[in-house]
């Protein structure tokens, strides 16, 4: 016990992390013997580095406290319209760039409707996701997109390896790495983390918040492209669908990760999908179809954030069922008069 | 006399290792006002939370007109006859004042058949609106009544329970204007004619020998004293002294000399607001405290808020150190040197949930990145240290969220906010409501201090507080600067010119 209290603030949220993680390969191992293959595990590498990219967006737009329901659409969009230029002939960069400009258009025309206009989160992404989704159908009427993507080098994004580690995964840790400088160490991250925690009180200590909420919509809709991207990679065709499966895994990486290390930040959301990824592989690999496998990993998520609620937690200390460690933090504001 | 409607004995409440109540004694009679006292953490609210039910006793007894009673939940204290109106009542704003009422006893009493009928609600509310002549319109959405149609609308709600015999008001008159404090003093006099008793809670000390009849005072966990206020009238006793357990002259610093003010800082002239206020001009300078006493919807706050650039400005000219500014957002007001304290500290002084260590360098960044880009995390932890040790933040945790504070502590962690900008113009609005009276002190202390390096403005609806703090005063009445005629206002003249909006004669 007395080591236990040495470790610093958190730590013990890191800890439990690790067993989970740790619990739930030896869990798939025992249950499917392929799970630690090296190539289940690259496998979830590639999985982990587009699921990965589309929640680290998204995770810039939960910290200003908003939601962009307009991931599904904008990658449907941006994933058809990349995949139309590269079977037009133009080179691979060429559509990367005109991806990501749609996408920042895109974003941009989100955060300004939210944050100058003052439009609902929810509905105006919805909204903008769906013609997004329906504009996806213009370039081939929904056929699927393949002309020109292996001459185009984009499949090399899925097989190029560095270090026997696919280059994807490093550019998620590249792009982890930068995101969280940038949040956890500069000033631009505690304006967009005060802009969340109260944005009135940000306005009243000079932070632009409109800036910061719209721009957050901005990187979630590139971050986005750049997560079909790799998923265009993978399969090496663009199909109208392939957008479909980033959104849950992206909401749940984010809030599962926010309920184990208490609260959003750019680590939390590496851990959160780490353990999304590891579940919807493994639950692949055992056959399990994809219809009970998302409801499973839905349910999962549900139980993560009420088993680390502080809410429930300090409920759930009433019965000593859980360590008395809550109930003594409870007490400092409870001895305010 | 007879017996006491509600006696408690012997209450013993430990958190942790916080003795929070300690052998506390306490008693009410039938029909009388009582106010409980005492400084932030002096137990009173734990005492509060114990009446109510919110939380339990460790030992001791209570008895409610003789019968020993067993509080485990609000429902206990509700059934035994104790309703509690907490500081912020929690109304719906979008349902109207009748429904608001019949909600409370919905979710109170969940009935052997279920749901009652609206219509016996209906007029069950009638009947009870009946008992009090308060000018009240209950089909009036709660969002759009005043603060103390609010807080009559949760006093009804809290008496639609059947048979309560005691009714708690925690810091009832902490949002109200003077006028509507008359009003709910109205409202507290008719319940005491009926036999409710009201345990009252206040940090306003002239209020308790305005309304109440006699009071109790807590401090460090227990409970000191408990006078009539007719004895306390007579005995001359200082309520301060009895709060802090130690004679303080007065809460209020010292005055400048007023031979000693320095340069002037901010200079502002003929400032105007479509129709929140127009013609203001004053200058403030330092080693010198300028007072603002407005009522609320004088349009001082607003002028506040304009020079501080949240709301538009239509004419004049505000200088800084002789440079002319004209702040469009706070960005510009803060790189202009302006800082304001704002009125409503939890919604635009603080992020709650975050410690010390967010809150104070979120006004100046730039200083927080040394002027860069990246934050220099160990000198935005050593200033938070050194001002929150400054302010005398207590408890002087940098990680204990905000929300964790009392209002005296909130407001000490917003002005370290304040002093880690360096500003050269402080603006306070309200600083001390929901303040208490040690904190209070200390704030305004800081104020005096700042002055030496700053120009100070004082912004509040509390006369006294305007004029104990300030060096020179101004008052402001229905947006329109009212000024001395000669030298300078005495309280009296102060208190007039801003209630009638003219000089006295």
């Amino acid at each position: 016990m007395t080591v236990l209290k040495q470790l610093p603030k958190g730590a013990g949220r890191g800890v439990a992390f690790v067993v989970l993680v740790l619990a739930l390969a030896l869990a798939f191992a025992l249950a499917e013997p392929r799970f630690l293959t090296h190539a289940s595990l690259s496998g979830i590498a590639r999985h982990m580095a587009a699921n990965g990219l589309a929640a680290l967006g998204l995770t810039f737009v939960v910290i200003v406290r908003k939601f962009d329901l307009s991931i599904a659409g904008v990658a449907a969009f941006t994933g058809m319209s990349m995949g139309a230029v590269i079977a037009a002939g133009y080179p691979l960069w060429l559509a990367i760039v005109v991806g990501i400009m749609l996408g920042a258009a895109i974003g941009g025309l989100s955060g300004f409707a939210i944050s100058k206009a003052g439009f609902p989160d929810i509905v105006t992404t919805i909204a903008i996701g769906s013609v997004c989704a329906g504009m996806a159908f213009l370039y081939t009427g929904g056929r699927s997109i393949f002309q020109n993507f292996f001459q185009s080098g984009i499949t090399d994004l899925n097989d190029a390896r560095f270090l026997g580690i696919s280059v994807s995964l490093w550019f998620l840790l590249l792009t982890y790495g930068i995101a969280w400088l940038v949040m956890h160490r500069t000033r631009t991250g505690l304006a967009f983390y005060a802009t969340g925690e109260n944005p009135t009180a940000a306005h009243f200590s000079g932070i632009a918040t409109r800036k910061f909420i719209g721009s957050a919509y901005v990187i979630c809709a590139i971050f986005t492209v750049l997560a079909v991207l790799l998923i265009l990679a993978e399969s090496g065709n663009a199909e109208t669908n392939k957008g479909a499966n980033l959104m849950m895994p992206a909401y749940a990486g984010v809030f599962l990760g926010a309920a184990i290390m208490g609260g959003t930040s750019v680590i939390s959301t590496f851990a959160g999908i780490l353990l999304i990824t590891m579940l919807l592989d493994g639950f692949s690999l055992m056959g399990v179809p994809y219809y009970y496998s998302d409801g499973v990993v839905s349910l999962i998520l549900l139980l993560g954030v009420i088993a680390f609620s502080d809410t429930i937690r300090t409920w759930a200390g009433g019965f000593k069922l859980f360590t008395s460690k809550t109930k003594r933090t409870g007490s400092v504001s409870g001895g305010q008069a | 006399m007879t017996q006491p409607v509600l006696t408690a004995t012997g209450i013993s409440k430990r958190f942790g290792p916080v003795l929070a109540l300690r052998d506390v004694a306490f008693h009410v009679e039938r029909g009388e006002i009582h106010a409980l006292l005492g400084i932030n953490g002096a137990g009173k609210s734990t005492f509060i939370k114990i009446l109510s039910g919110m939380i339990q006793k460790d030992t001791g007894s209570i008895r409610i007109a003789g019968q020993e009673v067993d509080l485990r939940s609000p429902k206990d204290s509700i059934r035994a006859g104790i309703a509690t109106v907490q500081q912020h009542p929690e109304l719906v704003h979008d349902m109207n004042g009748l429904d608001n009422i019949f909600l409370g006893r919905e979710s109170r009493r969940p009935g052997l058949f279920g749901r009652v009928d609206r219509k016996a609600m209906q007029s069950r509310a009638e009947a009870l609106l009946a008992r009090f002549s308060v000018p009240l319109d209950l089909a009036r959405e709660v969002g759009s009544m005043a603060a103390v149609e609010r807080e009559a609308v949760a006093i009804l709600q809290a008496l639609a329970d059947d048979d309560i015999k005691v009714l708690i008001l925690d810091e009832p008159t902490s949002t109200l204007t003077d006028v509507e404090r008359e009003d709910l003093f109205e409202l507290m006099n008719q319940l005491r004619a009926q036999g409710i008793s009201i345990i009252y809670i206040t940090h306003q000390l002239e209020e308790v020998f305005a309304i109440a009849d006699s009071f109790s005072v807590f401090r460090g966990g227990t409970c000191v004293a408990r006078m009539s206020v007719a004895d306390a009238k007579a005995s001359d006793v200082s309520l301060a002294t009895m709060m802090l357990g130690e004679a303080i002259g007065d809460i209020f610093p010292p005055k400048a000399d007023p031979d000693s003010a320095g340069e002037v800082v901010l200079k502002v002239s003929g400032l105007a607001s479509a129709s929140k206020f127009s013609g203001i001009s004053f200058q403030a300078r330092k080693n010198e405290i300028l007072g603002i006493f407005g009522l609320v919807g004088s349009g001082c706050e607003e002028l506040a808020k304009a020079i501080f650039g949240v709301e538009a400005l239509d004419r004049g000219e505000i200088e800084v150190n002789g440079k002319a500014v004209a702040p469009k957002t706070p960005r510009d007001a803060l790189d202009a040197g302006i800082f304001l304290v704002p009125g409503d500290r939890r919604t635009e002084g603080l992020a709650l949930d975050r410690p010390a260590v967010f809150n104070v360098p979120m006004a100046n960044l730039r200083r927080a990145a040394g002027g860069g880009w990246a934050l220099r995390g160990r000198s935005v932890r050593a200033d938070s240290k050194s001002l929150t040790e400054q302010v005398a933040l207590h408890p002087p945790s940098l990680s204990t969220p905000a929300s964790g504070f009392s209002g005296g502590n909130q407001q000490k962690i917003v002005l370290a906010k304040g002093l880690y900008t360096q500003a050269d113009v402080y603006i306070f609005v309200e600083p001390t409501i929901g303040v208490d009276i040690g904190a209070r002190a200390k704030i305004y202390g800081l104020m005096r201090e700042l002055s030496e390096t700053a120009a100070v403005i004082v912004i509040s609806s509390d006369c006294d507080e305007v004029f104990g703090v300030a060096d020179r005063t101004i008052a402001m009445h229905k947006g329109r600067q009212v000024e001395p005629g000669s030298g300078v206002f005495n309280r009296d003249a102060l208190l007039f010119a801003g209630i009638m909006g003219e000089r006295k004669q």
